[in-house]
């Protein structure tokens, strides 16, 4: 198994926040995770990525537990999340923002080749690259967490609402290169507010609600439930 | 009052500002990436200067040469304070990073009256001594090597910084440490070593300090003073920032020997920085 999740219970303080969640992600899937504000999205992420910890349940990545570790040795596994709210370095510019995302020895060495594919991938990136990130705009922002993360050659790849704030034009692109990336092999798990874009894309859809998953399914059949649409498609 | 007079102390308090900067530099990297104020900062720049007095004393060698050894050692230093103490506080709220921080300033001051004794020790070893002139006015040797050594490691820092992998992890660190975690950066042991780091600067600062100065136990109140003041003035403008405040304040004591009583050159500075609270309260180069 690539990624499973099992039985997790993860708490702010007191609060319990995700309730016995689990889920399975294989090798070359794309799986999109669907649920309202506050559903618990973004914690799910952060706990797989070891910034926050459960206080039961199991992870496993390629058949090795995860669970507890430190976010740097799950990077170094080959993890990466595209976090939400981006997080960008600020004060560092373009190109070592995404030299940063190449921080992992395995990624490091061939950080030159990277370099230039993600250059190709969002060629806006290149014209800014000795830009300091802060000065960039909203989309340009976006598209420089995506790549900083890409950087890092992640076998897993995890985006908390990419396409957030984004114009259209620029969703289009973000999913572009999403779905370019999962045809090159990536594997990818994606929290979507864009629920009709996420599950069209996506091979198998969870969806989480107040911290449950309450229904499972390929993302065809998931954009075709009553559920589903009444729920997030508004239809 | 000559004009003389007061060239030569804009000379004397330039050189000066060159170590301030320093000096203020080790403070302001750990403070930077940790975001944790030691108050015992001016008490570890006191050690190092001791260190270089027993140092240059025993092995019978000028107090300059010994940064070779004080700028090792006190990296270690830096390495055992951070895992003992630091590290324990280091998520902890602000109030108990002040009172661990503060326990450092005491513990290593009382240490120091109890173990050397008031009176003030100079080197007995010296190389850079005397000094030369240009016109009418005198530059002293110890502290022009103290200025070119200061900016030297300035510069290296600051290639440091912007041009090696880890340099640039340090700075990504000080932006966002989720953000660097979740790229593979070991937080934690980043900030064992730029704990480290910053206290090997403090130690070649101080072994160059002691080129011109003397120690005393109550020396580091003096140096913590100073740094706190310029990096609250500098601190957010990087490197440059932490050169310049350094300079001003420098140069401000300069005139102010010129005009009044050398004892009153600390509150010059502090009134330099009331005045800046004012006008600038984000300091100099304040942009965040
Ligand atoms: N740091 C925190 N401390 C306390 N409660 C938190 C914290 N972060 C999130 N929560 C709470 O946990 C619940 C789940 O939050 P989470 O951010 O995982 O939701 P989400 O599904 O990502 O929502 P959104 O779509 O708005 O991003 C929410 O009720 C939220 O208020
Ligand atoms: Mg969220």
């Amino acid at each position: 198994m690539f990624l499973e999740v099992s039985n997790l219970n993860v708490y702010y303080g007191m609060v319990q926040v995700l309730w016995d969640v689990s889920f399975k992600v294989e090798e070359r899937e794309m799986v999109t995770i669907i649920g309202s504000n506050g559903a618990g999205k973004t914690t799910t992420l952060l706990t797989i990525s070891g910034v926050l910890k459960p206080k039961s349940g199991k992870i496993f990545f390629k058949n090795e537990e995860i669970t507890n570790l430190p976010s740097h040795e799950i990077s170094k596994r080959g993890i990466s999340l595209v976090p939400e709210g981006r997080r960008l370095f600020p004060n560092l510019t373009v190109t070592e923002n995404l030299l940063m995302g190449a921080y992992n020895q395995r990624a490091r060495e061939q950080r030159f080749e990277t370099l230039k594919e993600v250059f190709e991938l969002f060629p806006r990136l290149e014209e800014r690259k000795k830009q300091v990130a802060r000065t960039l705009s909203g989309g340009e922002a976006q598209m420089l967490a995506i790549a900083r993360s890409l950087m890092s050659k992640p076998s897993l790849l995890m985006l908390d609402e990419p396409s957030l704030g984004l114009a259209p034009v620029l969703v289009e692109e973000v999913f572009e290169a999403i779905k370019n990336l999962k045809e090159r092999g990536t594997t990818i798990l994606l929290v979507e507010q864009n629920v009709a874009k996420g599950l069209e894309i996506a091979d198998r859809g969870y969806i989480l609600e107040n911290g449950k998953i309450t229904l499972e399914g390929r993302g065809k059949d998931l954009l075709k439930s009553e559920k589903v649409r009444k729920a997030y498609l508004a239809i | 009052m000559s004009l003389e007079l007061f060239i030569q102390n804009l000379i004397n308090g330039t050189l000066l500002g060159f170590v301030y900067s320093l000096v203020a530099l080790g403070l302001a990297l750990q403070f930077g990436v940790m975001d944790i104020i030691n108050f015992g900062h001016g008490e570890f720049v006191m050690v190092a200067m001791y260190l270089t007095f027993w140092i240059s004393l025993f092995l019978a060698i000028p107090g300059s040469a010994t940064v070779v050894l004080t700028a090792p050692i006190f990296f270690v230093f830096g390495i055992i304070i951070y895992k003992l103490v630091i590290d324990k506080v280091i998520e902890a709220q602000p109030l108990s990073q002040i009172a661990v921080t503060i326990g450092l300033l005491i513990l290593l001051r009382n240490f120091a009256l109890a173990a050397w004794h008031a009176e003030p020790k100079g080197l007995q070893y010296q190389v850079l001594v005397g000094g030369f002139k240009v016109g009418d006015y005198v530059i002293s040797i110890s502290r022009l090597a103290t200025a070119i050594v200061s900016l030297v490691v300035l510069i290296v820092l600051h290639l440091i910084l912007t041009k090696t992998y880890f340099g640039i992890a340090i700075r990504a660190t000080s932006d966002d440490k989720v953000a660097a975690a979740l790229l593979g950066v070991n937080v934690k042991k980043m900030y064992t070593l730029v704990f480290g780091l910053g206290c090997a600067i403090i130690a070649i600062a101080a072994s160059f300090i002691m080129t011109f100065q003397q120690v005393e136990p109550m020396s580091g109140m003096t140096w913590g003073l100073l740094s706190w003041v310029i990096v609250a003035m500098g601190g957010l403008g990087g490197l440059s920032g932490v050169l310049a405040a350094g300079l001003i304040v420098g140069i401000a004591q300069g005139i102010e020997i010129t005009f009044w009583d050398p004892r009153a050159s600390l509150a010059i500075v502090y009134l330099l920085f009331i005045l800046l609270l004012w006008f600038k309260p984000k300091g100099l180069f304040g942009k965040r």
